[in-house]
């Protein structure tokens, strides 16, 4: 028999959902990939065409609540840039950096407790672009940091290192978040508004130090 | 505009006594003071730990020290550099550190002229102009703990601060069904922050448990934690600002602020917006000395009304806790550090009636006896002696009856002298209310000292300790 597009859409999204559902209940580490595919009521082997680990699933958990969050900020942005009057004071650098973060996190908060799961396989620093299906998510994160420095007028600074080094302190928060014991991750809130003060103070000394450089040189 | 960091590098490069005090040889004077064991040497402990509080308490306490000793001209320089820089230092790091700084500022801001001018206005400003935490930051705050975004939850929402609490800051804002309200905001994990800090600090200071000055230290700390545990407890504030508010009538003129439950969390304190000024600003437009005592006896009303009506001690007397309204009312905006008073305390406070009201020598020693344990032992001499003089000097405005000249500097003076002796003899030993006792004696002072003052303080005290219902009658002034 064919499985047509429709069928192999339709038993993915059981997959996801009964996976979310179990992760939930009974945590990522007790669920087993048997216990997702029982739930989604499909054969294991199945559940493997689709995803080849319990960790590809949880990625592909995080990338679609990620996808969602990008497109809530992107539709947050634009509404922001429309609405600005003339007593609006427009986002500083920092500011709209951690609007970015703050709407992933939202997005990701159903997850947060196994993010480890992810960030130790798929999202570490330590894993090539290509690996697991990551590079999407990482590509698009890092993109939209980049427009958001560029529309700050940091478009020099906005370099590869200066990427690699936001997506460290990013993944660094999502570690601290996913394992924060505070009263509503509070302080997940205080870190990440305390890393990006530095990132910024970084980005923007960085920029000042190039140009006295080349001003110098 | 200069960023801090430029100004900070424009100041003359720091020295030693700016954040501390100096390791070389002090004045003999100094010495002679015995000045190190309390408050300084407290300061000095709390140095180890690197804290702003800290710098800012040991550059600005040795200083003050020393500068009695200095001649005019290098006193003004030192005044300068110190207080610039550490004005600077303050501002420059609030976003993380307000809460302990704003403590350290909020007591000094108590102090007018006896605190340099010049150091109490630039930490009039952390009073009222901290940077803020940024919209974004705020809104998840606001979304985490009322579960909605600020624009959803409230018909408007200004996204600057108009106010820096003292951990965390205010935004206007108004509800959907209509309200005016002052929404205070804290920084996110601040209150656990400064406990985890206090706690450090007792750990850092354990080697010190032996030493004589112990106990007056560890009662210093106690105070601060206490108040501090207090100030980050707004679900606490909310219940306290509930409790204080029916006590006021229409014609009282004083007015505390109405709670909304509803936008209120431990973290969140939604209030009744009052428009008015604070007590600077209120001075700028040089009001009469009439409308200066008035304010004066609301001042006063409104805390004998909480004490003896509420039973509730209202610790945190200062500036920016009051607000001046056009219409002549005094609002009372800030009850983060209200005690409600138990019934041992208000016993104490019953005791202490008697020599309150009298101004009878022997009854104050007794008072004095009773509320520091202190025996009829000659080697106790020294500390009655003083004891007596600042309590004299705490309760005469009350007993002597009449008009009182609270704008006199040296009685200011005198009392703060005292107290500073007691200090150094290490005489503070007494009821562990003690400190939150002397700190608000000196707050409401300052307060009345600030706006000049000449009221007639026993009339007020009258009137509202009736509804305490003691007898008195033995005592007592019959009207």
């Amino acid at each position: 028999m064919r499985v047509t597009a429709q069928t192999k859409a339709a038993t993915r999204q059981r997959i996801l959902d009964a996976a979310q559902c179990l992760f939930a209940a009974q945590g990522f580490e007790a669920a087993t990939t048997r216990d997702i595919a029982r739930e989604a009521e499909i054969a294991v082997g199945t559940l493997f065409n689709y995803f080849p680990t319990k960790e590809a699933v949880a990625l592909c958990l995080v990338s679609e609540a990620y996808a969602q969050a990008a497109e809530r900020f992107a539709a947050d942005s634009s509404r922001e840039s429309c609405s600005t009057g003339d007593s609006a004071e427009p986002f500083t650098l920092e500011e709209e950096l951690f609007a970015h973060v703050a709407t992933v996190l939202r997005k990701l908060k159903p997850f947060r407790k196994y993010l480890t799961a992810v960030l130790e396989t798929a999202l570490s620093p330590l894993t090539s672009d290509h690996a697991d299906g990551a590079a999407p998510l990482r590509t698009a994160h890092l993109e939209t940091v980049s427009q958001i420095i560029s529309r700050h007028g940091q478009e020099q600074s906005a370099s590869s290192v200066a990427l690699h080094l936001y997506w460290t302190l990013f993944l660094g928060v999502l570690a601290f978040w996913s394992k924060d014991a505070s009263p509503r991750q509070e302080d997940t809130l205080a870190l990440l508004d305390q890393s990006l003060a530095m990132f910024v103070g970084w980005l923007t000394t960085g920029t000042k130090h190039t140009e006295n450089h080349s001003s110098g040189g | 505009m200069p960023t801090m960091a430029e100004l900070l590098e424009a100041l003359p490069e720091p020295t030693e006594e700016l954040a501390a005090p100096p390791r070389g040889p002090v004045p003999e004077m100094l010495e002679a003071w015995s000045l190190r064991p309390v408050p300084v040497g407290w300061f000095r402990r709390l140095r180890v730990l690197g804290t702003l509080q800290a710098q800012v308490g040991a550059a600005y306490l040795f200083h003050w020290l020393r500068g009695w000793f200095k001649d005019a001209d290098e006193n003004k320089r030192l005044l300068a550099e110190t207080h610039w820089r550490n004005a600077i230092r303050v501002l420059d790091s609030m976003s993380y550190l307000r809460g302990a700084t704003m403590k350290v500022g909020q007591t000094l801001a108590n102090f007018p002229d006896i605190v340099p001018r010049q150091f109490v206005e630039a930490l009039d400003r952390l009073h009222f102009d901290a940077p803020p935490m940024h919209w974004s930051l705020l809104k998840e705050m606001v979304h985490n703990e009322l579960g909605d975004d600020p624009e959803h939850l409230f018909a408007s929402f200004d996204r600057r601060a108009f106010a820096a609490a003292s951990l965390g800051q205010v935004h206007r804002a108004q509800l959907k069904t209509g309200e005016e309200v002052a929404v205070k905001i804290q920084y996110p994990g601040i209150a656990r922050t400064i406990r985890e800090d206090i706690r450090n600090l007792f750990l850092f200071m354990l080697p010190a448990r032996l030493s004589r000055d112990w106990e007056n230290a560890k009662e210093q700390l106690d105070d601060l934690r206490i108040r501090l545990e207090r100030e980050t407890d707004y679900e606490l504030e909310a219940a306290m600002l509930a409790k204080a508010r029916p006590l006021f009538r229409e014609d009282d003129g004083i007015v505390v602020p109405r709670v909304f439950p509803q936008h209120s969390t431990a973290r969140v304190l939604t209030m009744e917006r009052l428009e008015g000024v604070h007590l600077d600003q209120f001075l700028a437009a040089n009001p009469s000395q009439q409308t200066r005592n008035e304010f004066a006896r609301k001042i006063l009303h409104a805390w004998y009304r909480l004490m003896y009506a509420g039973r509730l001690y209202y610790a945190d007397f200062h500036p920016g806790n009051f607000l001046f309204m056009d219409d002549g009312r005094l609002g009372v905006i800030d009850f983060g550090y209200v005690m409600e008073i138990d019934d041992e305390v208000w016993n104490l406070f019953r005791t202490m009636d008697r020599a309150l009201t009298t101004g009878r020598r022997e009854d104050r020693l007794a008072a004095i006896r009773h509320w520091t344990w202190t025996t009829d032992d000659p080697s106790n001499s020294d500390r009655m002696r003083l004891g007596d003089q600042f309590a004299d000097w705490c309760w005469r405005s009350r007993y002597c009856g009449g008009e009182f000249d609270f704008g006199d500097e040296a009685d200011f003076r005198e009392g703060f002298d005292l107290f500073l002796e007691m200090v150094r003899r290490r005489h503070t030993r007494a009821r562990p209310i003690t400190p939150m006792i002397s700190r608000q004696q000196f707050g409401w002072r300052a307060m009345l000292y600030q706006l000049k003052a000449k009221i007639d303080v026993a009339p007020i005290a009258e009137e509202e300790i009736r509804v305490t219902g003691w007898d008195r009658s033995d005592y007592a002034r019959m009207e």
